[in-house]
């Protein structure tokens, strides 16, 4: 019996400063993880969208509150503003919108006048070689330079409608945003 | 045995993939270039020096009956360390090792050594131990990284060091590819202890 007890209490002790050590180590990681994570998986997407910034987009990123989902927490939308001597110029922000193979993740240059700098698709699943053919600069340059206010629509690539379209509706739902947003964003 | 003994023992005699033929699984998966071999390498090796000296600090606390779920427990809690700080600081290397890092808990070297070397003797041998045998995994995994990534990719450590109208041979960047190193690599080592043994025997 006393050896029982002396094992509960030995793993209990064992897990329990473990359990503690690695809620230390989660905490004092949290936002290294959190900055990586965005640097590396959107800031090449940011990078294409934005030029002739003098501060660093990633750093100085700002998260509005959207919306609440329904269990009323706060659903987050991360802006990275491109500013030059302090002022906010142009801004970039991803939009989802549904493709071929699942949501494809765009991330949208958009400046102050109101126009379509350029998109960077940032995340998809589309078919290799027909679908993914929207991450293509002949694709996407298309966006070049629209005007946010009215509705998107580009030609769509022939054999990957569902794709092209998935592009339009996320370009479509981060203009949306902007629209919404404005006086947060910028 | 001495603590320094305890220490070179693993850079050679028992140097993990090739003497003990032991955590094959990283050794053929994450060696695709020298930088990677070593990235897991190190990574083996912090929780290896670690849960050694933790568990040779607890041996005489933790019961014969749940020895192996608390070494299990302590191993666990040092890789899940590593993967927080390797995502924290190093995450283009963390994507690439990926699934690798957390499946240190289960690389039969470090449970290895905990039963068999650090759960019998003082931490000062343990941590001797565990540091060895992790730097010549290391090693190991930074060699053969090496080899493969000069003949799979023509570069060193990322930098293109092969003549220009080289082809790389892809399948070295393969498992199978691999496999054909470490077997050459040990069929080396072996020649060479044979070798050694041999003059040994002549004097």
């Amino acid at each position: 019996m006393r050896d029982i007890i002396k094992m509960i209490i030995v793993l209990t002790i064992i897990g329990a400063v473990s359990g503690l050590a690695l809620s230390l180590v989660y905490e004092g990681t949290k936002a290294p993880i959190e900055y990586q994570t965005i640097k590396f998986v959107k800031e090449p997407a940011v990078k294409k969208v934005l030029t002739g910034y003098d501060n660093d987009p990633i750093a100085d990123r700002k998260k509005i509150r959207i919306g609440e989902d329904e269990r009323g927490k706060p659903i987050e939308l991360i802006i990275f503003p491109a500013k030059k001597a302090g002022a906010t110029f142009a801004v970039a922000l991803e939009g989802k919108g549904k493709g071929f193979g699942g949501l494809i993740g765009v991330m949208v240059g958009v400046s102050k006048e109101g126009r379509l700098l350029d998109i960077g698709i940032t995340s998809h699943s589309e078919t290799p070689g027909i679908g993914s053919k929207v991450g293509e600069t002949s694709f996407t340059e298309k966006f070049k330079g629209l005007a946010t206010d009215r509705e998107i629509t580009v030609d769509g690539i022939s054999g990957a409608t569902y794709s092209s379209k998935g592009v339009m509706s996320a370009v479509t739902q981060a203009l949306g945003y902007v629209n919404t947003f404005n006086k947060e964003i910028f | 045995m001495s603590i320094k003994d305890e220490f070179t023992k693993g850079l050679w005699q028992t140097v993990p993939p090739f003497r003990l033929v032991l955590g094959l699984c990283p050794t053929l998966a994450t060696t695709t270039s020298g930088l990677n071999g070593m990235g897991m390498g190190l990574a083996t090796t912090f929780v290896l020096v670690f849960s050694n000296l933790f568990v040779s600090l607890l041996r005489r606390f933790i019961p014969n009956q749940v020895r192996i779920a608390s070494f299990i427990v302590i191993i666990a809690s040092f890789v899940v360390i590593v993967e927080l700080v390797m995502q924290a600081y190093f995450y283009p290397l963390f994507k690439i090792l990926g699934i690798f890092i957390p499946l240190i808990v289960v690389n039969c070297i470090i449970l290895g050594r905990a039963e068999a070397f650090a759960s019998k003797q003082n931490p000062l041998a343990s941590l001797a131990d565990g540091l060895g045998i992790g730097l010549g995994f290391t090693i190991s995994l930074f060699v053969l990284g090496c080899i493969r990534e000069l003949l799979g990719s023509g570069t060193l450590l990322d930098i293109p060091v092969m003549w220009s109208s080289f082809e790389p041979f892809a399948f070295m960047l393969k498992p199978p590819g691999a496999f054909v190193v470490l077997g050459i690599l040990l069929a080396a080592m072996n020649l060479i202890s044979q070798v050694q043994a041999r003059k040994g025997g002549g004097r």
